[in-house]
């Protein structure tokens, strides 16, 4: 008898694990903690938030630690537990957690749009913190990465953007004039057929990586309607034909690496600036974390925007972390408080003077070392342009349509199609591209 | 047959109970990280799933959509299909070739069955890079040998028609790993037929076709399933390679099914993409352990008939 209630007990225990793994019902947990972390601080103790965050080049775990030192010796209420993800896992542990209902951090980089629902609207806590002014950030990347259907789900941390480095030293040698911020798509062209010289195993400029980036952009392409019911008149439409074909033109200059060169000799997932600070790459598109590097290796280099296309509106591939609050908090007070002083004024100059952040806060920013160099403030006008991102974030479906219009960039890229096959090629994948997008916006509730 | 818990001797009883103790860990384990995660997909399958937002029960509409709307299933259905049908054979011969090398009598032949075993343990992602590097067209190596001799390379990983096959080369390099599963079987082999074999005459093709090849068939049964389940599951290379490309050429179904998952965090298809290759591995391994007794020599049953 007693080894049966033994073995009763055992299924009883694995039970009960079992039920401990599963999520509660959103919504419930919170509450049903919240006297928990309410007595806390009725005894005076300081209140722990937890804090998720990755390590980077722009704030390195030392940097971050004494960032969290200082702000934990100016709020004494406030401890912060600070947990350092691997970049790689970061995106897997925190959908989990989201999408498990429990065990979020109170604090944490949200930058991926499917979080956004599960983020705290902070706009009662900016109407009721006067110390707190929006318009203080770039207002291209509030818009971005801090508002998602009228609330406000994070603030942006830090600013990156894409931007052409060319080097002048290659130029001068090839006795080429600097490009202008001015310079056209065709400037691009016709420079990096000047530049390239295969006598010494030198490319002239770098291709896309993939469309509907800010050169398609520049071109006034879209790969659908605005209003995301549309494919057709829009990937195959004139503005996107136009882009294409610039493509196409690059590619057949012979100027440009392929993209076996691109993918092994390039720098793994971030672009070509091994080649471009080797002297093999005349004009690389590259971002600010690459401007610092060849800062410091003593480059001679020159910054700017990706090339325009007259008529058309200039645009930046550029970027923020969003930097969030989990509703499902139990601390929402002391997170704001840890929030609004990571992601502003003081936590931003903090990583600026101690890392390599770039902020998202214009007044901080032109407190920035060396903001009186050509580069640095080429780099800040780079920032001031129109994003893809207000595209991109309004269109979600935009990769799913990309994907199904694949075809079309590889063909280019491999030389397969003519030019003249640009416009048959566009509206053969139509169809397939109109089915993709229709099924996301279905899936995504219209 | 089977006595009840009341019916059992005390013996019994504490006998069973340490029984299921000592196998406890593997059952919580296999519930909580296999039974139960597999019995979620299945329910998943059925509904639209965005991990944030709830589940939606949808029926079988992520199926219908799959074999009716969707392109790009077939597409890496196919791709995988191909893949699978090109790299099993390469896998299982030149697994059995090297064993057959590596079984051997000559000096040093503990040192050369380590190297050719270091390929199996290093990691897929290295493996895939390295790879990239020496397949570059016109900075590689293998096409620098090639040059060599007169035959210019083509651009492997980013030629349409040359992707698939090099996925299936580089998957070549690592058949360390059965190829030890394939020596185990080799040395089990009782060298007394071989001798009783070469009395009568057989010359060496004979006695690996008659004596060497049947014997192994057990062994050989067991990698055909095993290297089949691993070629449906390929990813890592494409993943980190060809990113599916070029033009679709390597877009394998796992990439398919991460793409959906994990980019687009379409978590219902997702699951029901799972839950059909699962089906299809089934089938693949039902089919070929059927067919199975028609070649698979196994020498207990033969002993015991």
């Amino acid at each position: 008898m007693r080894k049966s209630m033994l073995f009763v007990t055992l299924l009883l225990s694995l039970i009960i694990v079992l039920a401990g793994c599963t999520a509660a019902p959103a919504g419930q947990q919170p509450a049903a903690e919240q006297p928990a972390g309410e007595e806390a601080a009725a005894a005076g103790e300081p209140v722990t938030i937890d804090w998720w965050t990755v390590n980077s080049e722009e704030y390195s775990e030392e940097v971050q630690k004494a960032m969290v030192a200082e702000f934990e010796a100016s709020h004494p209420n406030i401890k912060v537990n600070m947990t350092v993800l691997p970049e790689s896992g970061f995106s897997d542990k925190m959908t989990t957690a989201l999408g498990a209902g429990q065990g979020a951090p109170d604090v944490a980089f949200f930058w991926d749009n499917n979080w956004f629902p599960e983020a705290l609207d902070l706009t009662p806590y900016i109407e009721a913190d006067p110390n707190f002014d929006p318009s203080m950030y770039f207002e291209g990347f509030w818009n971005t990465r801090a508002v998602w259907q009228d609330k406000v789900v994070g603030l942006p941390l830090g600013v990156g953007a894409q931007f052409v480095m060319y080097n002048k030293d290659v130029f001068d040698e090839a006795g080429v004039a600097y490009p202008g911020a001015d310079w056209t798509t065709e400037d691009f062209i016709t420079m990096s057929t000047q530049l390239m010289d295969p006598d010494v195993k030198r490319w002239g400029g770098d291709r896309p990586r993939r469309p509907f980036r800010a050169i398609w952009f520049n071109y006034g392409a879209h790969p659908y309607s605005d209003d995301s019911m549309t494919v057709d008149g829009y990937l195959n439409g004139p503005e996107s034909v136009a882009a294409y074909t610039w493509l196409w033109d690059l590619v057949q200059s012979g100027s440009t690496p392929t993209p076996a060169d691109i993918e092994v000799l390039g720098t793994e997932g971030t672009g070509p600036v091994d080649l471009f600070l080797a002297g093999r790459l005349a004009m690389a598109t590259l971002n600010q974390g690459h401007m610092l590097n060849a800062v410091k290796a003593g480059a001679n280099f020159g910054v700017v925007p990706e090339p325009q296309v007259e008529g058309h509106e200039r645009y930046v591939n550029a970027w923020s972390l969003t930097s969030s609050i989990w509703k499902g908090t139990e601390h929402p007070d002391e997170a704001w408080t840890f929030l609004s002083w990571w992601v502003g004024p003081e936590g931003q100059k903090f990583l600026m003077e101690n890392g390599n952040l770039f902020p998202s806060i214009p007044s901080v920013l032109e407190q920035y070392k060396d903001a009186d160099q050509e580069y640095a403030q080429a780099f800040f006008d780079v920032l001031k342009l129109k994003q893809v991102s207000e595209w991109r974030i309004a269109h979600p479906c935009d990769g799913a349509v990309a994907r199904a219009a694949g075809d079309v960039w590889d063909k280019i890229m491999l030389g397969d199609i003519e030019r003249d096959q640009i416009q048959s090629e566009l509206d053969a994948v139509v169809p397939a591209a109109q089915e993709a997008l229709d099924e996301c916006r279905d899936r995504l509730g219209g | 047959m089977f006595s009840t818990w009341r019916e059992m001797s005390p013996r019994t009883r504490r006998e069973a109970m340490e029984g299921y103790i000592s196998i406890a860990p593997w059952l919580i384990g296999f519930l909580l990280f296999t039974l139960i995660p597999v019995l979620a997909s299945v329910y998943y399958s059925f509904t639209q799933w965005s991990v944030t937002r709830p589940a939606e029960w949808i029926g079988f509409d992520n199926y219908t959509r799959m074999f009716t709307r969707d392109p790009l299933f077939w597409q890496a259905l196919k791709v995988t299909f191909y893949y699978v049908l090109l790299s099993l054979p390469l896998k299982i011969i030149f697994g059995l070739g090297l064993a057959l090398l590596l079984n051997l009598k000559i000096r040093g032949m503990n040192f050369y069955r380590t190297i050719f075993y270091i390929p199996a343990v290093i990691s897929g992602v290295a493996v895939s890079l390295m790879w990239m590097w020496l397949l570059h067209p016109d900075t590689g190596v293998i096409n620098a040998l090639l040059a060599q001799i007169g035959i210019q390379g083509p651009a492997w990983f980013w030629d349409p028609q040359w992707a698939l096959p090099s996925v299936a080369l580089m998957n070549v390099w690592a058949v360390g790993g059965s190829a030890v599963i394939y020596l185990a079987g080799l040395q089990n082999i009782p060298p007394h037929l071989y001798e009783a074999a070469k009395i009568d005459g057989a010359n060496m093709w004979r006695r690996f076709w008659r004596i060497t090849l049947p014997l192994l068939t057990p062994i050989l049964f067991f990698l055909l399933i095993v290297e089949m389940i691993d070629s449906f599951k390929v990813f890592t290379q494409a993943f980190v390679i060809t990113k599916g490309g070029p033009l679709k050429a390597t877009y394998f179904y796992l990439y398919y099914f991460y793409e959906e998952a994990f980019q687009n965090f379409n978590m219902g298809y997702a699951s029901a993409l799972a839950i059909i290759l699962m089906l299809i591995i089934l089938a693949a391994t039902v089919v070929m352990n059927y067919l199975s007794k028609h070649w698979v020599y196994y020498e207990s049953e033969q002993e015991k008939s």
